[in-house]
């Protein structure tokens, strides 16, 4: 039961944690042109939210973390 | 002569508007400012405690302490994601109402609240094996007091935001905002952008490092 819990999220977070991934890149990417304050936080932002997508993405396929504690 | 009152008056409106667009634009220059330095102060809080957690966690051992697995990766992966997601729809929604797109602001709203909702369920869920099943409390350990504060003080700013984003919901069906005038709005995602991004910190401090 718990190795296909397991499974479960981490197929959920791999196929989220892409499409999230891919969704802030193009969001940043739409916002790299435009120089106002609240888009240069904005962008920002977004790098940050795209490195967590990484983040959970190693840690789901055991690059990052312990596994799985 | 009325026409020439007329012509006065009509220009006397567009100056007049004119004048208030330049005032707005100041204004909004000057609360994005404030919004912008509260973030930063945001982040000071969360810095202060974070370096808290580094420092207790140097002082022990072994990490997490004997007894204590610490919490789940692959469901705070998942969970996180929510998060992200959440985070994205929300850019969507602002896009949208640049756009004039009411009807997918709302779509976009509703599913920011939904995953927002769904993250801090989800922290409940995670508090509730840790105190349950690893015995973990926040006077009992380092590790309880650490990850139950900062992920706690997390929580809050994500309750916060669903309310906040709640009432940026109520004033745009009520006509507070415009197509022009939305700073609240570029407020309230700045704010749920924050809330992600503290998230990546947390995530890799406590499931990660």
């Amino acid at each position: 039961m718990q190795i296909l819990q397991a499974g479960i999220e981490q197929t959920l977070t791999l196929f989220f944690g892409i499409i999230v991934f891919v969704t802030a890149c193009i969001q940043t990417s739409a916002e790299w042109n435009k120089h106002e304050l609240e888009d240069n936080v904005t962008k920002i932002l977004l790098i940050l939210m795209a490195v967590g997508c990484i983040e959970a993405i190693g840690a789901t396929l055991g690059f990052l973390g312990h596994g799985g504690a | 002569m009325a026409a020439a009152a007329g012509t006065l008056h009509h220009e006397h409106g567009a100056e007049h508007h004119e004048m208030s667009d330049a005032l707005y634009e100041e204004v909004r220059s000057h609360r994005l400012l404030g919004f912008t330095l509260f973030l930063i102060s945001d982040c000071i809080l969360f810095s202060a405690f974070i370096f808290a957690y580094l420092y207790l966690r140097n002082t022990i051992d072994h990490w997490p302490p004997p007894g204590i697995a610490g919490p789940d990766l692959l469901f705070g992966a998942l969970n996180s994601i929510v998060l992200f997601g959440s985070g994205a729809t929300m850019h969507y929604a602002l896009d949208n109402w640049k756009h004039g797109n009411k009807k997918l602001f709302y779509r976009w709203l509703g599913l920011t609240l939904f995953l927002g909702a769904w993250f801090l369920c989800g922290q409940v869920y995670e508090y509730t094996l840790l105190f349950y099943e690893q015995h973990a409390t926040w006077a009992g350990s380092i590790f309880g007091a650490t990850f139950f504060t900062l992920t706690g003080l997390h929580g809050f700013h994500v309750f916060v935001g669903l309310i906040y984003l709640s009432i940026l919901w109520w004033q745009t069906s009520r006509g507070t905002y415009t197509q022009r005038r939305f700073f609240g709005l570029t407020a309230g995602t700045l704010y749920w952008h924050f809330v992600d991004v503290i998230w990546v910190f947390l995530f890799f401090l406590f499931y990660i490092f």
